[in-house]
């Protein structure tokens, strides 16, 4: 079964011999820990209780800039987060950009975390990335292992990705 | 000079009348034109302009701007590439053997895509024109009644010239296959090497389908007298529910018309038209209830298999596209009869063309032949008639799905691995529903059956362990269901007329209707074909005309309120305000782009002929109409909605859409792409991000009402409109994101335009981004750009 874990969620999305690196709560704060301008994209999967506070909290704890997909912007600006609205294709395209100055305008982003966007859509997003942005990571903390990704959590069950998300959202 | 017929002073020529049966007659027109003395017409006086018949590179410098506005931004469905015994080859940030690289390789795949989907509709146009023309003679002409002048507003601006009869339609393939013929040689190893000019091609492919699709659908129109242009086309039934299965059904699954007019033709000529079911899938349904609206229509693709398996089908009938590739075996099962009618698809079955009808039908019965292959479209007509009389009371129908205990049992032995689920284009919860369908729950299949939020692809069947029939366990379940499913569409009506244009020209490209929202395309929805007819709804009350074609249309009509009305019922059929227009079928969507045309032709005097770049710009800056393709999956979608970019329209696609590797994606944050010039005063200046995309993806149902509403914005609206428009962007925006759109200074020329509910916040916003007024071009255009 542990290989059944890193088969893409939805198996055809595999697009080549290049795989996801598989990550854990702990490399994945990590690879955040690293990075010096990463980015936390929130979608619409997500917007709902308990999902929205894991998501906040592992904002809040490592002081990331926010974009969130669809209509996912309302649940966390009410949840106090200040995030940018845009479409999940739009801001991939601005990442993709090289010259792009970033959600603060302070420079493109180095590292994008992917929490919650539908899954092909975001397969495809991620697959933009990979090949036209060699400038930046692409990491996802999803309940679907993603292939086009950098890095990706593995298949989960609720109860232990619900586990991963409050981990990477601990304080102290 | 050239020599015409003269256009017939009453009714033109029905092709189901009694007359046409005769074989031996062979109309010619050029008869008629001799007894009524000829009538001679000078050689048009319409100034052609630059581009008649344009071959693949001479519109390339449009397409040039548009792309350098709209940068085409890829996303690999796959990272390689086995086009060639080269291949594979990796493309992931390398070269392929023969030099291509990833992003010319999406576009190569984007345009072999276009390319097919073009083939797709210009061979059923071909097929029609064809047989029409054996029928009817090449000089039948192209009548569209008193309110449409201006026929054929694509072909007139692409050809230049208007076509008079079937001969002319035939002419215009001859084009279209000519450009195709080029389009598909560039897709082979090494020839194009850049992403921008394979982006050229697939826009004129587009408009290749364009044409192809007015030829294809002009033709059934004027041949087959179908509504042409009126608002208030009849109501049909629509729905599993309004169909009689204790009668013989004939289900006809596809797109091409023939086969199924000619079975109305057979049950009315021997008064069986009471005594039989014709209904459709797909618009091969749409097309039948244009020519007859007491053929009823089953719905969108999204039926299909869940319709085959439930077996209420004696005689299935396909021609072509979008059919279930394996109807043959799943037809088989069923006991039902299988009659292949095209050359597009003939499923390996025997070709029984020149057979006896009667013969034909005792082997199908006698179970003598797996299916028949019958090309020449009346003889269908004979055939499936007969064969669903005599197969209707043997078949039993009511028990071909097991019954629900049977259901319970074979979800006993789920093994909950999880894969139907996985599998699942949507993620759909298909284990959830057989687990509980185990405890006699049925209440997941229920839910997975209504609104086809389950579209029956069949993929989770296909993966079950332990080969549970998954569709057939959701049909069973449906079925109670399904006999309350009594909805309606109005029929496909066909073009605009001229005086709608006349009509609304003015109030569009002012902006006081806020847009033309047309709602096409497929059934490959990511939450089911309700959200379809609630963005419907939405723009309706907001003033917007709505109109429609093909599964899109009929997912509109699968709503009822809770009066129980679809608001087909409450919504006049007129293009107009408040307007709700099903054009038809999927050929029909050249009438969309063609409305845009006459716009720029009736409404602005811009003449059509051989004069496409001046009207693409006319329409990319004032016409504000915004397509939605929420379930877009066809190639036949790709080349639809390329084609219509190309003229300037721009499209909100579902998140499947992302599949297509390619959207056209503009961007704010580049001041310098949106310069335009203006041709009154020959100056350049700043422009606005309208519209903003030309092609965009939407994640779900909220973003994409959000974004259509932001794309009908155009430079040219007057102050009143702009308001309008805003009022509802800014209205939208809050009500799906709680706030006001943070871009909304963009589209604030001067403080006329801000809406005057909303004064104060957007002049807060203003002010926060340091905005000022801005000078309003009267003549936007992209043309005496750069590259001109
Ligand atoms: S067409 Fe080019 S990229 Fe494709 S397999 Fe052949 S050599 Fe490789
Ligand atoms: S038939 Fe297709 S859409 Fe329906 S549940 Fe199965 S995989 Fe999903
Ligand atoms: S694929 Fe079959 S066995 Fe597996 S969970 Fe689905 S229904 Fe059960």
């Amino acid at each position: 079964m542990a290989n059944e874990r890193v088969i893409p969620w939805q198996p055809t999305v595999i697009a080549g011999p290049k795989q996801a690196l598989l990550v854990t709560p702990e490399t994945a704060e990590l690879m955040i820990k690293k990075a010096k301008r990463p980015l936390f994209i929130l979608g619409p999967l997500v917007k709902e209780d308990p999902l929205r506070t894991y998501a906040t909290k592992i904002a809040e704890k490592w002081n990331l800039p926010v974009v969130t997909t669809a209509d996912a912007y309302k649940p966390f600006y009410e949840k106090g987060l200040n995030p940018t609205a845009y479409g999940v294709v739009e801001i991939v395209n601005l990442l993709k950009d090289p010259e792009w100055q970033g959600v603060d305008g302070k420079g493109q982003h180095d590292l994008v975390i992917f929490l919650g966007c539908i899954y092909y859509i975001g397969s495809q997003g991620l697959s933009s990335l990979k090949h036209y942005a060699p400038h930046l990571k692409t990491l996802t903390i999803c309940k679907f292992f993603h292939s086009n990704a950098d890095a990706s959590f593995p298949n989960l069950k609720d109860e232990e990705w619900f586990k991963y998300l409050e981990k990477m959202g601990e304080v102290g | 000079m050239i020599v015409v017929a003269p256009k017939p002073k009453s009714e033109p020529k029905k092709f189901k009348d009694e007359f046409w049966k005769t074989k031996d007659i062979k109309i010619s027109i050029r008869d008629i034109v001799e007894k009524d003395g000829e009538r001679e017409v000078s050689e048009e006086e319409t100034p052609i302009g630059p581009t008649p018949k344009p071959h693949v590179t001479d519109l390339r410098s449009w397409d040039m701007k548009l792309l350098s506005r709209y940068e085409p931004f890829y996303a690999p469905f796959c990272d390689m590439c086995c086009l060639c015994t080269f291949g594979k080859c990796d493309l992931l940030n390398k070269k392929g053997a023969c030099g291509i690289n990833s992003e010319a390789q999406q576009a190569r795949i984007v345009l072999l895509a276009c390319n097919i989907g073009t083939a797709a509709h210009a061979g059923h146009a071909r097929h029609l024109v064809h047989h029409l023309i054996d029928e009817l003679g090449e000089d039948y002409p192209l009548d569209l009644g008193l309110n449409i002048d201006i026929e054929a507003p694509i072909t007139r601006t692409i050809i230049g010239k208007k076509p008079e009869n079937l001969a002319d339609l035939a002419e215009t393939l001859n084009y279209v296959e000519e450009q195709l013929s080029h389009l598909l040689s560039a897709c082979h190893t090494g020839q194009e090497g850049s992403s921008l000019d394979f982006e050229s091609k697939a826009l004129h492919s587009g408009v290749m389908d364009d044409l192809a699709r007015e030829v294809g659908d002009l033709a059934q129109i004027v041949t087959l007298n179908m509504p042409k242009g009126d608002g208030d086309a009849p109501l049909v039934e629509m729905g599993v529910g309004t169909i009689d299965s204790t009668k013989p059904v004939v289900l006809c699954i596809g797109h091409n018309v023939l086969p199924g007019s000619n079975v109305m033709d057979y049950l009315d000529e021997t008064g069986q038209e009471e005594d039989f079911e014709v209904c459709g899938i797909c618009c091969a349904a749409i097309d039948i209830s244009r020519y007859n609206d007491r053929a009823k229509v089953v719905g969108p693709l999204s039926r299909q298999l869940k319709f085959i398996r439930s077996g209420v089908a004696d005689v299935i009938i396909v021609d072509e596209q979008c059919v279930r590739t394996d109807v043959l075996e799943e037809a088989q099962n069923k006991n039902t009869a299988v009659i292949a009618t095209t050359d597009k698809m003939c499923l390996g079955l025997p070709d029984m063309t020149d057979e006896d009808p009667d013969v034909i039908v005792s082997k199908l019965l006698n179970k003598e032949i797996e299916g028949a292959l019958i090309l020449d479209p009346e003889k269908v007509g004979e055939v499936s008639v007969k064969v669903a009389k005599i197969l209707s009371p043997e078949r039993e129908k009511l028990k071909l799905l097991p019954e629900l205990d049977e259901v319970q049992k074979m979800a006993a032995e789920c093994t909950e691995c999880g894969w139907c689920t996985r599998v699942c284009p949507n993620s759909k919860p298909m284990m959830e529903a057989v687990i509980a369908a185990r405890d006699g729950d049925f209440s997941g299949f229920e839910k997975l059956y209504l609104n086809d939020v389950c579209y029956s692809c069949g993929r989770c069947e296909q993966e079950c362990e332990r080969e549970l029939p998954l569709m057939s366990m959701l049909a069973k379940v449906g079925e109670k269901l399904a006999k309350t499913e009594k909805f309606n569409i109005r029929a496909g009506r066909g073009p605009v007329q001229d005086v709608e244009i006349r009509r609304v020209g003015a109030p569009l490209v002012l902006g006081d209707i806020p847009g033309v929202i047309a709602i096409v395309g497929c059934s490959n929805y990511p939450d089911g074909g309700k959200e379809v007819a609630e963005m419907a709804k939405e723009f309706l009350e907001r003033n917007y005309i709505v109109v429609a074609t093909g599964c899109g249309a009929m997912s509109i009509g699968e709503y009822l309120d809770e009066e129980g009305k679809t608001l087909y019922e409450q919504y006049t059929g007129d293009f107009d305000a408040r307007g709700l227009v099903n054009i038809g079928s999927c050929v029909s969507n050249a009438h969309i782009s063609g409305a845009c045309i006459k716009i720029a032709n009736i409404f602005a005097k811009k003449p059509l002929e051989g004069n496409f770049e001046e009207i693409a710009d006319y329409i990319l800056n004032r016409v504000g109409a915004c397509g939605i393709a929420w379930g877009a999956y066809s190639q036949k979608a790709a080349a639809i909605a390329t084609g219509v970019n190309r003229w300037g329209i721009p499209v909100v696609v579902g998140p499947h859409g992302s599949k297509y590797r390619r959207l056209y994606l503009g961007r704010t944050d580049k001041k310098e792409n949106w310069k335009i010039k203006d041709l009154r005063t020959g100056k350049i200046m700043d422009g606005e991000p309208a519209p903003e995309h030309l092609i965009y993806a939407a994640e779900n149902m909220e973003e994409a009402i959000v974004m259509t509403a932001k794309l009908c914005i155009r430079p040219t609206d007057t102050g009143k409109g702009r308001q309008i428009k805003l009022n509802h962007y800014i209205d939208l925006y809050k009500r799906y994101y709680g706030r006001l759109p943070p871009d909304i200074h963009l589209f604030v020329r001067n403080e006329k335009d801000i809406p005057i509910t909303y004064k104060k916040d957007v002049k807060e916003i203003l002010e926060e981004v340091g905005w000022e007024p801005r000078e309003i071009p009267q003549e936007p255009s992209l043309m005496g750009m750069d590259g001109d």
